[in-house]
């Protein structure tokens, strides 16, 4: 009851800052695979895609979206051979590749991590409106800092278009309904 | 209830324009009012045996809810092992339940990394405890009454084996109220474990 109190705030919460124009929002990233290979939005046509951001250093507690794509893989069957579930480190000095690559093993056999120079990733973050800020680090140890970012899934068609970004709190149920509609092609 | 919510998710591009500090989440002791039943979904021991909720009751329980590509749950998991053989004669269950999708294996691989050598295996057998049990995040710890209900939960990692923990413990034992100046500290983990 409480996840659904929460889901439902959540919802009314994202109603009522004032919309931005989808045409604020790009979806175009240049990014480098955790196998070293470039890809751009266009590079998965035919595919429906699902994107999260984020990082494998989670200082104080880790989100779950990755665990929910993962669940929501399961729950669409055979049909998840037509997803691609692409996760973006907004901390590339961290992870990298090798450690994206295993975090992503975490998931599934499907699951690909995103990374890139710091350019590149500000630009897929600036165009999929995501927000990040490093913290500097509060210790001598440089490789310990906090990391802000703005959490949810986005949800792009066949065609590489957002269709809808899921809030955090979003359930793999909901993930994988949401899925289906987009192949329907509601 | 249900498409009410599916309409909300449906307005999902304006969410895209909420700020970073709304995705975060409160960490810290939240008491579970009125205390509530946890579902009783599949978790198996190292064995492959059923070991969940149903065999949760009987005496308070603390149950973890960590994952082994999480960092801050591995962190604190020794903390949980060293409060294992101190707090169990006084009454309290120690449950470590490993979210991995790998299953024991995960959670077996990590005790082994990590020297664990009082924590029990369990898994969340069909991948439903983030769900059912309402963790959007990880580590989530939730303190369970002698029916297995839950009484509060702590988001975040504590040093468990600390004076304050044991003391917030001891209150869960005693079946006094858990309130939220009972809170351990948070503890960030200062290194890759």
């Amino acid at each position: 009851m409480k996840l659904r109190v929460l889901a439902l705030v959540a919802g009314l919460a994202l109603l009522s800052p004032a919309p931005l124009g989808a045409s604020e929002f790009s979806g175009r990233f240049l990014l480098e695979t955790h196998d070293g290979q470039r890809v751009n939005d266009e590079s998965f046509q035919g595919k429906v895609r699902l994107m999260a951001f984020g990082y494998t250093y989670c200082p104080d507690v880790c989100p779950t979206a990755l665990s929910t794509m993962a669940g929501a893989l399961d729950l669409l069957g055979p049909k998840a051979d037509q997803v691609v579930p692409l996760f973006v480190t907004v901390d590339p000095k961290r992870d990298t590749k090798a450690q994206l690559k295993d975090y992503m093993s975490a998931f599934g056999p499907r699951f690909i991590g995103l990374t890139g120079s710091q350019q590149m990733i500000d630009a897929a973050a600036k165009s999929f409106r995501v927000r990040y800020e490093i913290h500097q680090p509060t210790t001598k140890d440089s490789d310990h800092y906090l990391v802000d970012h703005s959490a949810g899934i986005y949800i792009m068609d066949r065609q590489g278009r957002l269709v809808v970004k899921m809030g955090h709190l979003a359930t793999a149920d909901e993930l994988a309904d949401r899925v289906r509609q987009v192949m329907d092609g509601e | 209830m249900r498409m009410d919510r599916r309409t909300l998710l449906i307005g999902g591009l304006a969410l895209a324009a909420i700020p970073a500090h709304a995705a975060k989440v409160a960490q810290g002791l939240f008491p579970t009012q009125p205390p509530r039943p946890l579902p009783n979904i599949d978790i198996r021991d190292n064995q492959g045996q059923a070991a969940g909720v149903a065999t949760w009751k009987g005496k308070p329980t603390l149950v973890n809810l960590w994952a082994s590509w999480c960092l801050p749950c591995v962190a604190e998991l020794p903390a949980l092992d060293r409060l294992k053989p101190m707090i169990e004669p006084e009454g309290l269950r120690v449950v470590a339940l490993c979210l991995d999708r790998s299953g024991a294996v995960g959670a077996v691989n990590t005790y082994a990394r990590l020297g664990i050598r009082n924590l029990d295996v369990h898994v969340d057998h069909q991948r439903q405890a983030g769900e059912a049990f309402g963790a959007a995040v990880l580590p989530t710890t939730l303190l369970l009454d002698d029916q297995a209900r839950e009484v509060a939960r702590f988001v975040g990692g504590a040093a468990w084996d600390g004076q304050q923990a044991v003391a917030l413990l001891r209150a869960l034992i005693a079946g006094k109220p858990i309130t939220p100046d009972l809170a351990p500290p948070l503890v960030r983990p200062t290194s890759n474990p």
